[in-house]
């Protein structure tokens, strides 16, 4: 029974293993599983290469707060990465 | 306003190769500069009917990040009614690059995607081209998504036969609705006699753009002479007066008007 229950253990870290050396992409797949208002954010970004909150929302043409909230959450849910330079905060995808 | 156009289709054979040539030719024999990619990697078909000598780079090495998009686009010679520009950029069609594509990871795809997008800034912007025309692979494949998604009009093409119909249907809900895509459908070898009077065109249009969601660009019969040429040389460009050819010229004003 023990034996059992350590392979079982083996086994699910080895499976956490894989699932972690699976990188967060943003491609058109992951576009397609997000939200319809992440979605739009990421398509801009995608486009632009780096950008900040506010050459964001001048392209979706929504508010620079709201972009800067979606554009957080792209950045937790690890699909961006942020980077402060001087008083301005650039968002862009890790290639 | 220039644009980028797709055309897309969920099945193959539906003769979007056919409608890419001769809309951008269209395009550019109104004096439009023009630029046409072949984006269908597992079955480039552009090289067929545009026989370019010693093509150096592919679309393939400007997905690669090898080269840049000036060095894959080629200038096509003058034909009598070309007015204006056209230049292509082909797939590499031999079975090594094929295989290479299709084995691309998720990475790489993201990578593409990134550069499909840039091009809106480089091909519209930078080399004021008015027209870039994708024509793209079949069904939901990555890098026909990812052409979708660069386009700013997504055109589908179809056929009548059920499995078409629906999974086209599938495919426009599940894809363009999400990307908020401006599309329309182009219905391809229609039976000349379900569209013989105005009345029966009214009345099918109104069904298909039903099913669909979208607006039908238009509905063309099958023409044998298209089928004749077997796409070796540009049909639109040799057969000026043919219904096809003036069908086309429809499209292309309606495109304008996306």
């Amino acid at each position: 029974m023990n034996e059992k229950i350590d392979v079982m253990i083996e086994l699910q870290k080895h499976d956490q293993k894989e699932s972690e050396a699976v990188p967060d992409v943003l491609d058109v797949m992951t576009l397609l599983s997000l939200p319809d208002h992440l979605r739009k954010t990421a398509v801009t970004i995608s486009r632009l290469d780096q950008a900040t909150a506010d050459e964001v929302a001048e392209q979706t043409r929504r508010a620079r707060a709201v972009e800067s909230g979606y554009l957080n959450q792209l950045v937790i849910m690890g699909y961006l990465k942020k980077e402060r330079r001087g008083r301005k905060a650039y968002f862009f995808i890790e290639k | 306003m220039r644009k980028i156009v797709a055309f897309h289709s969920y099945k193959g054979g539906t003769g979007k190769t056919l409608f890419s040539i001769s809309l951008a030719t269209t395009y550019a024999n109104r004096g439009k500069k023009v630029c046409l990619f072949d984006l269908d990697f597992r079955a480039p078909s552009l090289h067929a009917a545009f026989k370019t000598d010693g093509t150096e780079y592919w679309l393939n090495d400007y997905l690669n990040g090898v080269c840049e998009v000036e060095k894959v686009m080629t200038e096509l010679s003058q034909s009598r009614a070309r007015k204006g520009e056209l230049l292509v950029g082909l797939a590499n069609p031999s079975t090594e690059a094929i295989r290479e594509m299709s084995a691309k990871d998720r990475k790489w795809e993201m990578k593409a995607l990134g550069r499909l997008l840039s091009l809106k800034t480089t091909l519209l912007n930078d080399m004021e081209f008015d027209y870039v025309i994708l024509d793209t692979s079949p069904g939901l494949q990555y890098s026909s998504i990812n052409a979708i998604v660069s386009a700013d009009v997504a055109l589908v093409v179809t056929g009548i036969d059920a499995s078409d119909r629906e999974g086209t249907k599938r495919m426009v809900h599940e894809l363009y609705d999400l990307f908020e895509k401006k599309a329309g459908v182009i219905v391809n070898k229609v039976i000349a006699d379900l569209i013989s009077s105005e009345g029966a065109k009214r009345k099918m249009r109104k069904q298909l753009e039903t099913i669909y969601g979208l607006p039908v660009v238009e509905m063309i019969p099958c023409f044998c002479e298209i089928l004749r040429a077997g796409g070796t040389y540009v049909f639109t460009e040799e057969m000026p007066e043919h219904p096809f050819t003036k069908t086309m010229d429809k499209i292309a004003t309606k495109i304008d008007r996306f």
